[in-house]
C-alpha cells in the first residue's frame, strides 16, 4: 500500500518515551486555529510512500531505540492512514521496533484505527478543547470522534498522554483548563497530562500557503505562565 | 621495593610494561558519581588566583606576558608557582603563571612574528642564539620544490607543520611515576647499546643520534624536578607523588617543545591504583584525592604556547590540547572506568567548564550505564567534553592508547605519529574543472588537463575521471611534501623528551587529512543528480556554477550521497598509501578541519553544490550547515557510515542540539543523550563533540562577552571558549545546523 508522508523528523526526542523517529503524515480533518502545522493539511499531498520503503528506513534508527524508543507518527492526522499504518506496524514489529501514535483522535473508530492504537506503546491523545461548541469553532469539526477514541484507550488500558495547547485569552486560565479535565478525571488510562505553550513559529507558513491565519494577533504564551498552569493541572489529576 | 608495594606482579617488572602494570592492578568502578567531593579551600584560593590572571590575560589581548630573554627549554626558568606555598603539584612553563615562553626552533621568523603580534621583540640573546643555527622551517624550504610551494600557496595543501612545532606526539609520562628516570635512562643506554650493533645505515645512526638526544634530556629532566624539591631519579611512592612525577614529564615536554598539540595520554586509571592504594591505608580521603587531580587539571589549564595571528586563524582559541583520554574497555572484558575517571569529569565542576584539558572520553557500548549517565550530564551542564568510540579503535590500538589533539589514536609510548594537517579536497575537485589551475588565480598547480566547458551540463563520469586523476596526482605530492616537513623536523626540532617516554623504535604514523569533504560529496551528489553547468569569467577559468534541481545532500541518511562521501575517503586513501612514507610510517586519514573550515572556505571558489565563493566548509566530517533536513539522528547516520578503516587517523563531527529538542527535563536528556550515543557509536562512528545549547545563548555572547565569560562549546575535536573566537567563526559556529525541537 501507499501512504502520504508529509516530512520526517529523525530525533523526535520528545514525543513519546526514549529516542523516537518521527513521521508526519500529510492530511488532516481538523483545521484548528492555532495549529503550527498548516502545511500538513491536506490529503493526498506528501511523499507518496510505500510501507516496505517506511519501515526500512525506520529500521535505520533502530541502534538508538533502545528498551523504550522507537517510531512516533504523528501529522496532519496519522489515524486517516490508519490502514497504511498497520501495515507498516507489521513490518516494524519483525524488527522489534515499537511506535506511539500522536493523534487529535478526530476520526471514525474504525478496526484498523482500534488495531494500530491497541499495538502502541503509548498514545498521545490531543484534546484541542474541553466543549462541542470550542471544537466547531476552532477546528471545524465536533468533539465525538476524539471522546470516542479516549474511551476505547481506556477501554483497552493504553498508556495515554493527554496534550492541551494554551493559548493566550483563549484558555489560559484555570478555570478554563478545569473544563479541559472533566473530561479526563478518574480515566486510568491517562498517565500524565501535558500543556504546550502556544508559539508563533509555524505563523511564516501561513502566509506561503496564504491560508488565513486566525490567531495572527495572538502572542506565544508566557513560559512561567505555563509552568504555573501546568502545576495546577499536575495537582489537580493526582 | 617499597614503592611498588602492595602492587601485583608481572611482565611489568620485566621489562618497561606500563599496561601490564595497569591491568593487573586497576580497580574497575562500576559506581555511581555519588562518592565525589568538591573543592578544598586550598583548591579555592588557588583557583581565585588562575581567575584573576585570565581576566589579567584576557584584558593584555589574549597574552599576558612574554620571556623574551630566553629560549624555551626544562632549565631554563627558575622555578615557578601559581600561589608559592599553596600550589599542591608543582611546576609551570615559565617562572610566572601565564608567562609564554618563546620557543623559534621549529621556524624563528614565527617566533619573531608571534612577539610583535603582542607588542613584544625578540631579546638580543635569542636573536644571536639563532643567527646561525637551522630551524626546522629553514631546512624544510631548503628542500620544497617549485611544486609544494604552489600547492601551498594556493592553499590547497594547508596549515602544514613547516613553519610552527608539528605536535601530537603524546611521551608516556607515567612510565616515570612508576619506574623513576634513573631505570629510564638505564634502559636508554642499553638500547643504544644494542642498536650500535647493527650495520651503520642511515637509519641506525639515525636512531643512535635519537637516543643520544634523549638520554641529555632525560638527565635535565631529572634536574628540573630537583630544582623544584622532588627527586624524579626514582619510582613515586605514593599517590601525591605519582601525580607530581608523571606532571613532570609532561611540564617538561610543554618547555621543549610548542607543537600544535600537547597531549597528556590515558593517565586517569593508572593515577587511580596510587589512590586506590593509598585510600586503602588511610593515608589520603577523597577529598585528598579529589584535590590531587584538581590540583593537576589546574596545572593543565595554564599550559601557553606563543602563536602567529595566522596560526590562531587554523586553530581558534589558543587551544593547546591536553587531550586527557579517559575509560573505554579492556581487551579483557572489563572496563577500564574507575573512580578516577569520575573525578577527572568532577573537576569541571569543581573548577568551572573549561576547554583545558580537552577531556576525551572513550565511549563503549559496554561502558557501566551509571558513567555514561554521568558523562551525558557533563555535557549537557558544560559542552566540554568529547566522545570517540573505544569499540572500534580498541581492534586497531589495543587497550593502551590514548588520543593526541582531538581524534588521533596511537598506543602509549608505542606509537608516535607525523602530523600533517590536511588536504583541500574540495579544491581539488575545482582543479580537476579547471585543468589543474587555481580557480581564485588562475595559477597552474598540477600538470595542465583538459578545461571542462562552460554552459555545457557537466557529465558525472567524465567529472568523476577528471579528479580521479588529480587527486591521485595530488595525494603523491601531498605525501611526498610530509616526507620533507617530518625529515627536518626530526632534524632540527627532534622531541627529545617526548620521545625519550617511547619504546626506542615505536610504531609511526603519517597522518594526512581531507578538508571539503561534505562540499565535494553534495558537489559530486549536484553533478550527479542535478544539472550543474561551470560558468567562465574572461579568462576562461571556471569560477561559478548554475546548479538546478534537487540532489540528494550529505547529511540526510540517504545512501546515494553518503556512497559518494564513503568512496572519497576510501579512494584518496588509496591514493596516499601508494607514495611510501618516511622513516616506514604507516598512513593514516583524517576528516577534521580544527577550525580551519572558514580558513578553506575562504581559499575555495563557489562549487557545484551551490556553496558560493569563500563561505566557509562545514566543520570535520560534518554535512553542510542546514541541509541535514531530516533532523539529528539522520545526520548522525550520515557520518556514521564513513568507514574508520580507512580514517584511522580520526572522523570528527560535531554536534549541536538545544535542550528542548533532547528531552523534556534534565533526566530525560541524560537518558537521551545516552541512547544518542549508544546508537550513534554502535554504527561503529568514530567521533562525536557534544553541545547542548540554545543558538540564543551564542549571539548574546557575541554581542556581550561579559555575560558568559567561561562559556564553553565544542567544535571540532576540541573546546573553545566562545569569546577567545574571532567574530568570523563566531559567526560561523552560530551558522551550524542546532537540531530543534519541532
Amino acid at each position: 500500500m501507499t501512504g502520504y508522508v508529509h516530512s520526517f523528523e529523525s530525533l523526535a526526542a520528545v514525543d513519546g518515551d526514549g529516542l523516537r523517529y518521527g513521521v508526519f503524515l500529510a492530511g488532516c480533518p481538523l483545521r484548528c486555529a492555532y495549529c503550527h502545522n498548516p502545511d500538513t493539511w491536506e490529503m493526498g499531498a506528501g511523499q507518496a510512500t510505500e510501507a516496505e520503503a517506511l519501515a526500512r528506513k525506520i529500521s535505520r534508527y533502530r541502534p538508538y531505540f533502545g528498551e523504550n524508543g522507537g517510531a512516533t507518527f504523528s501529522g496532519g492526522e496519522p489515524l486517516l492512514q490508519a490502514e497504511w499504518l498497520c501495515e507498516v506496524a507489521e513490518l516494524l514489529q519483525k524488527e522489534g521496533i515499537g511506535y506511539v501514535i500522536d493523534t487529535s483522535g478526530g476520526v471514525p473508530l474504525t478496526d484498523a484505527v482500534k488495531t494500530l492504537l491497541s499495538g502502541a506503546q503509548s498514545v498521545l491523545l490531543d484534546l484541542k478543547f474541553p466543549d462541542e461548541e470550542s471544537y466547531l469553532r476552532y477546528t471545524g469539526r465536533g468533539m465525538a470522534q476524539t471522546l470516542a477514541v479516549l474511551d476505547y484507550l481506556e477501554e483497552i488500558g493504553k498508556t495515554t498522554r493527554i496534550r492541551i495547547v494554551v493559548i493566550p485569552e483563549i484558555n489560559d486560565s484555570e478555570e478554563a483548563l478545569n473544563a479541559y479535565l472533566a473530561h479526563l478525571r478518574g480515566k486510568q488510562c491517562v498517565s500524565e497530562v501535558e500543556l504546550l505553550g502556544f508559539h508563533t513559529m509555524g505563523f511564516h507558513k501561513y502566509e506561503s500557503l496564504g491560508i488565513e491565519n486566525k490567531l495572527s494577533s495572538t502572542p506565544a504564551l508566557d513560559p512561567a505562565l505555563k509552568d504555573r498552569l501546568q502545576a495546577f493541572v499536575n495537582e489537580q489529576m493526582k | 621495593m617499597s614503592s611498588w608495594r602492595g602492587f601485583k606482579e608481572g611482565n611489568w617488572n620485566k621489562e618497561i610494561d606500563v599496561r601490564d602494570f595497569i591491568l593487573r592492578n586497576y580497580t574497575p568502578y562500576e559506581g555511581d558519581a555519588s562518592f565525589l567531593r568538591g573543592t578544598t579551600k586550598r583548591t579555592d584560593s588557588v583557583k581565585k588566583r588562575v581567575d584573576e590572571l585570565l581576566i589579567e590575560e584576557n584584558k593584555k589581548g589574549g597574552v599576558l606576558d612574554i620571556d623574551t630573554e630566553r629560549v624555551s627549554s626544562l632549565l631554563t626558568y627558575q622555578p615557578g608557582y601559581i600561589k608559592k606555598g599553596e600550589d599542591l603539584i608543582l611546576g609551570l612553563q615559565t617562572d610566572e603563571p601565564l608567562k609564554r615562553a618563546v620557543n623559534p626552533f621549529a621556524g624563528y621568523r614565527n617566533a619573531v612574528q608571534a612577539c610583535r603580534a603582542y607588542g613584544y621583540e625578540i631579546g638580543e640573546n635569542i636573536k644571536n642564539e639563532f643567527r646561525y643555527r637551522t630551524t626546522h622551517n629553514t631546512g624544510v624550504f631548503r628542500a620544497y620544490t617549485d611544486t609544494m610551494k604552489k600547492a601551498r600557496h594556493a592553499g590547497v595543501l594547508t596549515g602544514l607543520p613547516d613553519a610552527y612545532a608539528r605536535g601530537r606526539i603524546i611521551g608516556d609520562y607515567r612510565r616515570i611515576a612508576l619506574y623513576g628516570m634513573n631505570y629510564l635512562i638505564k634502559e636508554r643506554e642499553a638500547d643504544k647499546r644494542r642498536i650500535g650493533e647493527r650495520e651503520m645505515s642511515n637509519e641506525t645512526i639515525q636512531l643512535l643520534e635519537d637516543c643520544e638526544r634523549q638520554l641529555e634530556f632525560m638527565r635535565q629532566l631529572i634536574t628540573m624536578a630537583a630544582e623544584y624539591g622532588c627527586d624524579i631519579s626514582r619510582p613515586a611512592d605514593n599517590a601525591y607523588e605519582a601525580v607530581q612525577w608523571l606532571y613532570f614529564g609532561y611540564l617538561g615536554a610543554v618547555k621543549e617543545q610548542n607543537g600544535a598539540a600537547n597531549s597528556i595520554g590515558r593517565i586517569s586509571s593508572f593515577l587511580d591504583i596510587y589512590i586506590e592504594r593509598d585510600l586503602a591505608d588511610e593515608s589520603i580521603d577523597e577529598i585528598g584525592a579529589q584535590e590531587l587531580i584538581d590540583d593537576l587539571v589546574i596545572k593543565m589549564r595554564m599550559v601557553r604556547h606563543l602563536r602567529t595571528p595566522e596560526y590562531n586563524d587554523l586553530f581558534a582559541g589558543d587551544p593547546v590540547w591536553v587531550t586527557c583520554s579517559l575509560a573505554g574497555m579492556a581487551e579483557d572484558g572489563r572496563t577500564m572506568v574507575t573512580k578516577t575517571c569520575y573525578r577527572f569529569l568532577q573537576t569541571l565542576y569543581n573548577l568551572g567548564a573549561s576547554a583545558e584539558p580537552n577531556i576525551t572520553v572513550l565511549w563503549s557500548t559496554r561502558l557501566p550505564e551509571p558513567f555514561k549517565a554521568f558523562c551525558a550530564k557533563v555535557s549537557i551542564d558544560t559542552d566540554s567534553i568529547q566522545y570517540e568510540n573505544d569499540d572500534v579503535m580498541r581492534k586497531d590500538f589495543g587497550d593502551d592508547y590514548a588520543i593526541a589533539c582531538c581524534v588521533s589514536a596511537m598506543k602509549v609510548g608505542k606509537q608516535m605519529q607525523f602530523f600533517g594537517a590536511r588536504c583541500n579536497l574540495a579544491k581539488v575537485l575545482l582543479m580537476a574543472l579547471n585543468g589543474g589551475r587555481d580557480e581564485l588565480y588562475g595559477e597552474q598547480i598540477a600538470p595542465e588537463g583538459e578545461v571542462f566547458e562552460a554552459g555545457k551540463p557537466l557529465v558525472y563520469e567524465e567529472v568523476l575521471e577528471a579528479f580521479k586523476v588529480y587527486a591521485a596526482w595530488m595525494a603523491k605530492l601531498y605525501v611526498n611534501t610530509m616526507n620533507v616537513i617530518h625529515f627536518m623536523h626530526d632534524r632540527y626540532a627532534y622531541e627529545r623528551l617526548m620521545m625519550s617516554l617511547h619504546d626506542v623504535e615505536p610504531g609511526r604514523l603519517m597522518a594526512f587529512g581531507i578538508s571539503g569533504f561534505s562540499v565535494l560529496a553534495d558537489s559530486l551528489s549536484a553533478i550527479k543528480y542535478a544539472k550543474v553547468t561551470p560558468v567562465k569569467d574572461e579568462n576562461g577559468l571556471i569560477v561559478d556554477f548554475i546548479t538546478e534541481g534537487e540532489f540528494p545532500k550529505y547529511g540526510n541518511d540517504d545512501d546515494r550521497v553518503d556512497e559518494i562521501a564513503q568512496w572519497i575517503a576510501e579512494y584518496f586513501y588509496e591514493e596516499l598509501c601508494k607514495t611510501p612514507a618516511y622513516r616506514g610510517a604507516k598512513h593514516t586519514l583524517s576528516i577534521l578541519t580544527i577550525t580551519s573550515n572558514v580558513v578553506y572556505g575562504k581559499k575555495t571558489g563557489a562549487t557545484p553544490d551551490g556553496r558560493k565563493k569563500g563561505e566557509p566548509f562545514a566543520p570535520g566530517a560534518n554535512p553542510m550547515h542546514g541541509r541535514d533536513a531530516e533532523g539529528a539522528l539522520a545526520s548522525l547516520n550520515s557520518v556514521a557510515k564513513v568507514c574508520y578503516d580507512c580514517c584511522q587517523d580520526g572522523i570528527s563531527n560535531t554536534f549541536s542540539i538545544t535542550p528542548d529538542a533532547l528531552g523534556r527535563d534534565d533526566e530525560d536528556r541524560v537518558k537521551k543523550l545516552v541512547a544518542v550515543l549508544d546508537g550513534y557509536f554502535a554504527q561503529s562512528a568514530h567521533h562525536l563533540n557534544v553541545n547542548v545549547l540554545n543558538r540564543q545563548k551564542l549571539i548574546d555572547a557575541m554581542n556581550d562577552p561579559t555575560l558568559y565569560p567561561s562559556l564553553t562549546i565544542r567544535v571540532s575535536g576540541y573546546a573553545v571558549n566562545f569569546n577567545k573566537l574571532t567574530k568570523d567563526k563566531q559567526l560561523e559556529v552560530i551558522a551550524r545546523t542546532f537540531h530543534e525541537k519541532v
